[in-house]
């Protein structure tokens, strides 16, 4: 597994440190303050989640697919936000685009594009209806083009390495030696924050197998069980300088998260989002994407 | 399309059309992979994706490589180093014969193709000959990933309807879903057996139930006792218990007694007694090269 993701185009390209991250961001730094950016981080992840678990486009695939695709499409909604920043693309189109695209990697099964863009109108109007959103079919040429911009942006980088099954290998690894009592509560809350990882730039920074180890962490000290992997962590040989940073990244999306009031502050967000600027945008962009990629 | 030279129509793929073409600035041949898009349908075929970021992540000398993947108005292109023919057209130039070296050196590039996909989490379930090219030069790439999946991913049940029914393992004909890699081997197999004689098919068989015949007279009807549930298989249907008819030294007349153990250890009807390609490459008939 390991010796996969070494070799695989996310090792190669998609991995960054977090100066390269701050630079790469640096357009939209200039219109948001890192912590406002983070939050916008979290409310996007929200809302690819709430897209693709809640509705009618999605409901007749197996949770699991379901969370899969919502996983690889908040992934590529990040890479994508790396090379190219809000004016270049409507971050709502390229949230619904990303799901387009991950459900047919993962083979979910065919979406209905015009169910989904439905979607994002109901799951929009649900819960966060402050922000104005017409589902006309004409989106769905939106969506088409923005299948081809994400496929160039991400350099067909399509195939995501995620940290749940270097993280179930540990797990079953601890449960072995260790022979936890109420191992089914703590594996659960394993991996509800490594759903939750996607919320922080983490997938950015570590290697799957980093994050899978961080996630245990975390999810041991939010159940106050941490006496559980005290002697088994010790054991592993691993980077745990990294393990310590991404631990601490997560701890700190938690935080945000909680003093994050979506319904208060998502509008001023939305509401200072740029112009998708017109024309031709850079050499990725061909000329009659320019004006119609906007969705809101 | 601006920097190639359209050449000639190939063939068509499993989702659009493939011509031979040169590149303008490097003068190098490719091969064009046409997809095209219906406004109104499903954007970029699932299939067409599914090939794309596969071949992304897969860099091998027996797997075919995909330089460039260029989009214009409403059509997708991919761009593939070119091979000269395919399998099956070199089948059709051998006039039923084959040198046995060239066959095991075909067998053995399918293998190492195979055991790199394998180890990337890939599974290619649609091996055929139209699917394996062949250079001049006597290498041969794996193609046509259409159908192909990574199988890294935690997953529910896999589509059906894969895989040509020639190259189709029992368990899948018997509507087995969760396969594995176990499902490129028992292709492989029927390919080596179809490589040793030249190309003629080792099961050609004309539908689901004439192809469970055709694997069976061969190899014996599979029971509980050498396939325990077997009969738990969705399609599963009993079969009379045939008795192999012909030995395998009728059957694949050219082929060594290694050549013929290793065969037969490809096509093992229960899955789970397969050989893996990793574990073929170490097999004698590989190994001790100066049988013939």
């Amino acid at each position: 597994m390991a010796a996969n993701f070494w070799n695989s185009s996310q090792n190669e390209q998609w991995m960054f440190d977090k100066s390269e991250l701050m630079r790469s961001r640096s357009e939209d730094l200039k219109i948001y303050t890192e912590e406002e950016y983070a939050k916008f981080m979290i409310f996007w992840a929200n809302y690819i989640q709430a897209i693709c678990t809640e509705g009618s486009a999605v409901s007749n695939n197996c949770v699991k697919t379901r969370i899969l695709v919502c996983q690889t499409a908040t992934v590529y909604f990040k890479r994508f936000y790396t090379r190219r920043s809000f004016k270049d693309m409507d971050p709502f189109l390229v949230g619904a685009t990303a799901i387009y695209l991950a459900s047919k990697v993962d083979e979910m099964g065919p979406l209905s594009l015009t169910s989904l863009i439905k979607n994002v109108g109901h799951v929009l109007q649900k819960r966060w209806p402050m922000i104005a959103f017409d589902p006309s079919p004409s989106k769905n040429a939106a969506v088409y083009d923005g299948e081809f911009i994400l496929l160039e942006i991400m350099d067909c980088c399509l195939i995501v390495y995620h940290p749940h099954r270097p993280m179930n290998i540990y797990l079953q690894d601890l449960q072995k030696e260790h022979q936890l009592k109420e191992f089914d509560q703590l594996e659960a809350q394993c991996w509800k924050v490594a759903n939750d990882t996607l919320r922080c730039d983490v997938c950015l920074l570590f290697p799957p197998h980093i994050i899978g180890i961080a996630c245990i962490i975390v999810g041991a000290e939010l159940m106050n069980r941490e006496k559980d992997i005290k002697t088994w962590l010790p054991e592993l040989s691993v980077d745990f300088e990294k393990v310590g940073e991404c631990v601490q990244m997560i701890f700190n999306m938690y935080k945000l998260w909680k003093a994050f009031d979506e319904r208060e502050q998502i509008k001023a967000l939305v509401s200072k989002l740029p112009k998708i600027a017109p024309g031709p945008n850079g050499p990725f962009f061909h000329q009659h994407y320019g004006p119609k990629i906007s969705m809101y | 399309m601006l920097k190639y030279d359209k050449l000639e129509k190939i063939g068509e793929g499993t989702y659009g059309t493939v011509f031979k073409a040169r590149s303008k600035d490097s003068g190098e041949v490719v091969a064009l992979k046409r997809v095209k898009l219906d406004d109104d349908d499903e954007g970029v075929p699932s299939s067409a994706l599914r090939e794309i970021c596969i071949l992304r992540e897969l860099k091998h000398r027996n797997v075919v490589r995909l330089y460039d993947v260029v989009h214009s108005e409403n059509k997708l292109t991919l761009v593939f180093e070119y091979c000269d023919q395919d399998l099956k057209k070199f089948f059709d130039s051998l006039n039923g014969y084959i040198d046995q070296q060239v066959a095991r050196s075909l067998m053995m590039q399918l293998l190492r193709g195979l055991s790199f996909c394998h180890a990337h989490h890939v599974l290619h379930r649609d091996l055929k000959p139209q699917n394996l090219l062949i250079n001049t030069n006597g290498s041969l790439k794996l193609a046509d990933f259409g159908l192909a999946r990574a199988f890294g991913i935690p997953v529910r049940c896999y589509s059906a309807e894969v895989v040509t029914l020639w190259y189709r393992p029992p368990d899948v004909l018997f509507g087995g879903k969760l396969y594995n890699t176990s499902i490129d081997m028992w292709s492989a197999g029927c390919i080596f057996a179809e490589i040793s004689n030249a190309g003629r098919p080792l099961f050609p068989g004309a539908d689901v139930d004439d192809q469970l015949k055709r694997i069976f007279r061969q190899l014996g009807t599979p029971t509980e006792d050498s396939w325990p549930s077997l009969t738990q298989l969705p399609d599963y249907k009993p079969y009379p218990l045939y008795h192999p008819a012909l030995t395998w030294g009728q059957v694949v007349p050219n082929l060594s007694s290694k050549g013929r153990d290793l065969l037969q250890k490809f096509l093992m009807c229960n899955p789970t007694g397969r050989i893996d390609a990793e574990s073929a490459l170490r097999h004698p008939y590989f190994t001790d090269v100066n049988d013939a």
